[in-house]
């Protein structure tokens, strides 16, 4: 059934991609992000002291969650003719090669302004053992020109 | 012009030269370079995180939505952040944490857009122990339209 604007209801969920989280997935993500910070990259130098934040081994770039949570939110708002507007998120755990992580979604609310329509979703990431490895919200407008795809 | 072939990914060449929490001035703007976004800089981003809608890959289905044409997926700009500022810049400084981030997304980049980016720290402060930065990012096409505009919050290495 297509999602339209009237249907949703607070407490709806969208169910995300999972993901498998390598060696080689990180190192794909640093090529195509351009961010080879060495936590993504260096085993030896995770090994070390710096800024009080320690991981022990190499971890997966947050922003890997903000791209996988981002892609959840357009694959739900495209076929709706709706637009993927704001995405805020917070890293609560870092992730590791071995993870299997999926991301989610739950509508906390909508609101029709002067001139368009918004629905606020609660995102969140877990882990296989279902622990919230990232928390976020994202904002998608639901134009009234809906142009559905 | 930084293109990703001439992208150095070895982020401890030049350290030196990059600002330390420190020396970070809120309000002052980074440098950046403008860089012009490729159809392949899109495909392997999308490939990185799975990302298979036909709106990234498919023109001819691209054409017939309300975007007109290819486009490349809002979270684009985690890359754009890397292609749009030097090897001098304080992002890439090895030990950065990501904290959290903010966007907000107007209009789409496209494969062929010259994209140009407005930077700055915030600010910084101090909290258990941890020196942080709030910096802010707007993303501009050729036209002068913004594509997307966010805020992060990054942990300095000490």
């Amino acid at each position: 059934m297509t999602t339209t604007f009237d249907s949703l209801s607070a407490g709806d969920t969208i169910d995300g991609p999972q993901f498998s989280v390598s060696r080689e997935s990180i190192r794909l993500f640093c090529d195509a992000s351009l961010d080879y910070n060495p936590l993504h990259l260096d085993d030896d130098y995770m090994k070390g002291s710096f800024g009080k934040t320690q991981f022990g081994g190499v971890i997966m770039h947050g922003m890997n969650n903000f791209g996988l949570i981002s892609r959840m939110i357009t694959d739900w708002a495209y076929p709706a003719g709706a637009i993927h507007r704001r995405l805020e998120t917070r890293w609560v755990k870092p992730v590791k090669p071995g993870d299997t992580i999926r991301p989610s979604g739950i509508i906390k609310a909508k609101q029709s302004t002067g001139k368009s329509r918004w629905v606020l979703i609660d995102v969140v990431v877990k882990n296989q053992r279902g622990e919230k490895v990232a928390t976020g919200e994202a904002m998608v407008e639901f134009p009234l020109d809906l142009f559905c795809q | 012009m930084a293109q990703a072939q001439a992208f150095e990914t070895d982020f401890w060449k030049d350290a030196n030269l990059r600002k330390v929490w420190d020396e970070i001035v809120p309000g002052e703007p980074r440098k950046t370079i403008p860089y012009t976004l490729t159809k392949e800089a899109i495909e392997l981003y999308c490939k990185s995180v799975g990302e298979t809608h036909p709106l990234y890959f498919d023109e001819a289905y691209a054409k017939t939505t309300r975007y007109g044409g290819l486009i490349a997926p809002p979270s684009i700009h985690i890359m754009l952040m890397f292609s749009c500022t030097p090897a001098d810049d304080w992002m890439r400084s090895p030990g950065t944490v990501n904290a959290g981030q903010s966007w907000s997304y107007n209009v789409p980049a496209r494969p062929g857009d010259v994209i140009t980016l407005q930077a700055r720290a915030l600010d910084k402060f101090i909290k258990r122990e941890r020196l942080f930065v709030v910096h802010d990012n707007v993303f501009f096409n050729q036209k002068g339209d913004v594509i997307c505009s966010g805020r992060g919050w990054t942990i300095r290495p000490a």
